[in-house]
Order: C-alpha cells, then sequence, then structure tokens
C-alpha cells in the first residue's frame, strides 16, 4: 500500500527539475543570465563556455532551431543503458561532440557516450526518465 | 520464497495485483536507470574533486610558507597585529543549485574580493612580506571555496545514490517477490475452487439423473 | 545570499586566514570552548562555510561528529590541514566512494 505511493513519489520527483519550458540557443546567448525555469520552481542556470562551444558548432540561422538543455532521455523500453536524444539540431550537435557524425530526429547513445556528453555539456544536458 | 499478502482470492483482487506489480516493475527498471545516470555523475565530480583538492592543499601549503617567512621577517606580534585590523570582511555568496533533482549549495566569494583574487592584488599593508602572506591566504581561500562547493556536491550525489539503491532493491528482493507470491497464491486458490465448482456440478447432475 | 566565513583552527592558520580578510575565526585552545564557538558558527545562519583543522576535528571527538549530523545545509564545513600539512589516515572521500558504489568498483578507480 504505501509501497505504492512511493514509487508514485519517487517517479513523481525524477523529472520534476525538469524545465516546463525550454530556451533556444539564440534566445540563451541573447539573454544576460541565460537560464530555465524547472517545473518544481528550481532555476537552472546555462554556463556561457558551453553555450559558445555549441554557437561555434552550428551556424548562426541555425541557432534558434536547438533547443536547451539537451535531454538525455532513458526510456526502460530501450533496454538498461541507453538513452535517446531527440530532435534534428540535437541529434547533429551531440553527434559532434561525440566525433561522429548523425543524423535524422533520433538518435540512441550509450553510458560511455553520455560521460562524455555531461562531461562536456554540464548545464546544458538533463536527464530525463520516461516513465 | 516471499510469503504472500492476506488477500481474498477473487479474480478482482488478481486484476489489481497485476497492475501493482507492473508498477512496481516499471519503478524499479526506472530507478536502476537514475542509479546509472547518479553514478556517471558521481565519477565525474569526484575527477573534479580530486583535482580541486590537489590545487587547493598546494597552495594552502604556499600560504603557510608565505606566512612562516612574514612572522619571521616582520614579527610574530605584528603580524598577529595587522591580522585583526579592521579591514573589510570578505563576503561569501550562497545560493542553491540543483543536479538531477538534488539540492546543492552552490558558493562564491562576492565580487570584488572576487575581482581582486583573480587580478591577484589589492591594497594590504606597506610590508611586502605581510602582503604576501595576505596574498596567497586570499588565493588559498578561493580555492578552498571552490572545494568546498564541489565536496558538498559530490556527497550529495552519493546520499542520492544510496537511497535510489535501497530502494530500488526494496523493490526487487521485497516487493516484486511477496506481490508474485501473492498472485501465484490467489491463481491456486481460484483454480481449486474452479475445481471443487466443477466437481460439485457433477455431483449435482448425477444425483439429478439418478433420481429422473 | 550573503555569508561570512569562519575558521577554527590554531594560531598561525587564524592569523594567515585573518590577513586575508576572514573575520569570524577561533584559535583552538580548550574543547569546551571551542565546541561551544563551533556550535554558535553552525546554529547561528550568518556562516556560509566553516573551515577546520583536522588536528581540532581529532581533538573535537564524536561531539563534532554529532554536530555534524544534525547541522543544517549551510554552513559547509570543510576540513583543512595546518601548517604541518596533517591529514587523517582515513580519507572520507574513499569511504564515501565505497559506500555509494561497492568495494568492487574501487579497485578499479584506485589509480585514476
Amino acid at each position: 500500500m504505501n509501497a505504492e505511493r512511493w514509487i508514485e513519489r519517487e517517479l513523481a520527483r525524477l523529472n520534476a527539475h525538469l524545465p516546463a519550458r525550454r530556451i533556444t540557443l539564440a534566445e540563451a546567448l541573447r539573454s544576460e543570465r541565460p537560464h530555465v525555469v524547472g517545473r518544481d520552481g528550481s532555476i537552472h542556470e546555462f554556463d556561457r563556455g558551453e553555450l559558445e562551444l555549441l554557437a561555434n558548432m552550428l551556424p548562426e540561422g541555425e541557432w534558434n532551431g536547438l533547443f536547451l538543455p539537451i535531454l538525455i532521455s532513458f526510456d526502460p523500453k530501450l533496454g538498461r543503458g541507453t538513452a535517446k536524444i531527440t530532435g534534428e539540431m540535437e541529434v547533429k550537435v551531440v553527434g559532434r561532440l561525440l566525433g561522429k557524425k548523425c543524423a535524422g530526429e533520433e538518435l540512441l547513445v550509450y553510458l560511455p557516450e553520455i560521460t562524455v556528453l555531461r562531461k562536456k555539456l554540464p548545464t546544458l544536458t538533463q536527464y530525463f526518465f520516461m516513465v | 520464497m516471499a510469503a504472500p499478502m492476506a488477500i481474498s482470492p477473487t479474480r478482482m483482487e488478481l486484476i489489481k495485483l497485476r497492475k501493482r506489480i507492473s508498477l512496481a516493475q516499471r519503478g524499479h527498471d526506472l530507478l536502476t536507470e537514475k542509479m546509472d545516470a547518479l553514478v556517471i555523475e558521481f565519477f565525474e565530480i569526484l575527477k573534479r574533486v580530486r583535482r580541486a583538492r590537489a590545487d587547493a592543499l598546494t597552495q594552502l601549503a604556499t600560504a603557510h610558507r608565505a606566512l612562516s617567512i612574514c612572522l619571521a621577517l616582520v614579527g610574530t606580534i605584528e603580524t598577529r597585529q595587522a591580522s585583526i585590523e579592521a579591514r573589510r570582511e570578505i563576503q561569501l555568496e550562497a545560493s542553491t543549485r540543483h543536479v538531477m533533482g538534488i539540492e546543492t549549495p552552490a558558493l562564491r566569494i562576492e565580487g570584488a574580493e572576487r575581482r581582486v583574487l583573480e587580478r591577484g592584488y589589492g591594497i594590504h599593508f606597506t610590508s611586502s612580506a605581510l602582503d604576501d602572506a595576505a596574498r596567497e591566504f586570499e588565493k588559498a581561500l578561493g580555492l578552498l571555496v571552490e572545494l568546498a562547493e564541489l565536496e558538498e556536491s559530490m556527497r550529495a550525489i552519493a546520499r542520492e545514490l544510496e537511497k535510489t539503491k535501497r530502494r530500488a532493491n526494496a523493490l526487487e528482493y521485497i516487493i516484486i517477490p511477496r506481490l508474485k507470491a501473492t498472485i501465484k497464491f490467489i491463481m491456486m486458490r481460484l483454480d481449486e475452487m474452479e475445481r471443487e465448482n466443477f466437481s460439485r456440478l457433477k455431483r449435482i447432475k448425477a444425483m439429478l439423473g439418478a433420481g429422473a | 545570499m550573503s555569508y561570512k566565513i569562519a575558521v577554527i583552527g590554531d594560531a598561525d592558520t587564524v592569523t594567515g586566514f585573518s590577513l586575508a580578510g576572514v573575520r569570524h575565526v577561533h584559535v583552538h585552545v580548550s574543547k569546551e570552548e571551542t565546541l561551544s564557538k563551533l556550535r554558535r558558527f553552525l546554529m547561528e545562519g550568518d556562516v556560509g562555510l566553516l573551515l577546520i583543522t583536522h588536528r581540532v576535528i581529532e581533538d573535537l571527538g564524536e561531539d563534532f561528529k554529532l554536530l555534524m549530523r544534525t547541522k543544517g545545509v549551510l554552513p559547509v564545513v570543510l576540513a583543512i590541514p595546518d601548517k604541518t600539512g596533517y591529514a587523517p589516515a582515513v580519507d572520507e572521500l574513499y569511504e564515501l566512494i565505497k559506500r555509494a558504489v561497492g568495494a568492487r568498483v574501487t579497485e578499479k578507480i584506485g589509480g585514476d
């Protein structure tokens, strides 16, 4: 009985820090204090160095096609140790950071690659757990 | 095997139980993935802590050496006196940071002092030995603030990792097996009851047939 | 929000950090006095960071551990070596890793 309640509470907590609204790379670069607001009210600030790293990887025209933070989505259906990146711009940028050429709307990434991604973009990536 | 729960063996209960085990299964999978993510975060921040620690402790040692020189050249009493002199007190800016939904403090030396630290000089004392000691300790302070923030984040991640592990284990080794055992028990009982029903009906039929 | 930094240690440690602009300081002499100063730094809410030397922590023993368990999020407490560079044999970091991740993994990261 209370087991169910804490499972549900735990699952609700998993994604509470994620932003209700993500912002584009263009918006973030324009802002003096680039950040997003989590659904739990927390403020998550973006590091300018990381933003510039991304800006240098994409032509300026594409800056408003990339939404931040980039979500690393875990879905149990994918199997343990596998996550997904979605979005054409996101896939492109993540591919470059991992040193491989990627295109398309979706990209699967594995734990060692996730480690690299989190190291290079600590404030611009967040985990998302698909319930 | 886990002991089944005390639940009346009905089909309704069976359906409810199957839903519960599915939720528990889902919960377990997700907690396991959360653990995987936390382990990644933990090792990354551990690397940063080790580096920050090495840097801060090296600088602290340097600062103490500068202080020893100062105590020798300027004198102990004068140095201690200079240290109590009314000077601008260094302020710390603290806010909360969220890493994966975990709250940790973010620490920063405030404004003007930080710029002084970065530049490497400020107007201190007339004696250069005192100035050196002050400067080295200011640098050390800046690095120690960074180290403190990182160590605290690391502790927070470690705590969350342990908590998550315990919950995943509770699901895997206690809750799910108990639900499975209960489902098994109910299915057995339902089967039994169906067989009892069936043989009762047969007997009734036989009785009716005989009495015809 | 603005906070202060506090330091508890031997005379040299305190002098050094005072020169750097720390005003909330305490030179450790007696256990009772230091514990009471420590409590003040932990409870009064204006201290954001407390630096304290390993030697003093060892001197304070269990009382220190108890205060650490009951303190709030702030101040952050950081143990530092004094001028002798003394640090305890048991590294809290290593213990933390073992507990969090499991003994098997620590063998792998030993030489990191």
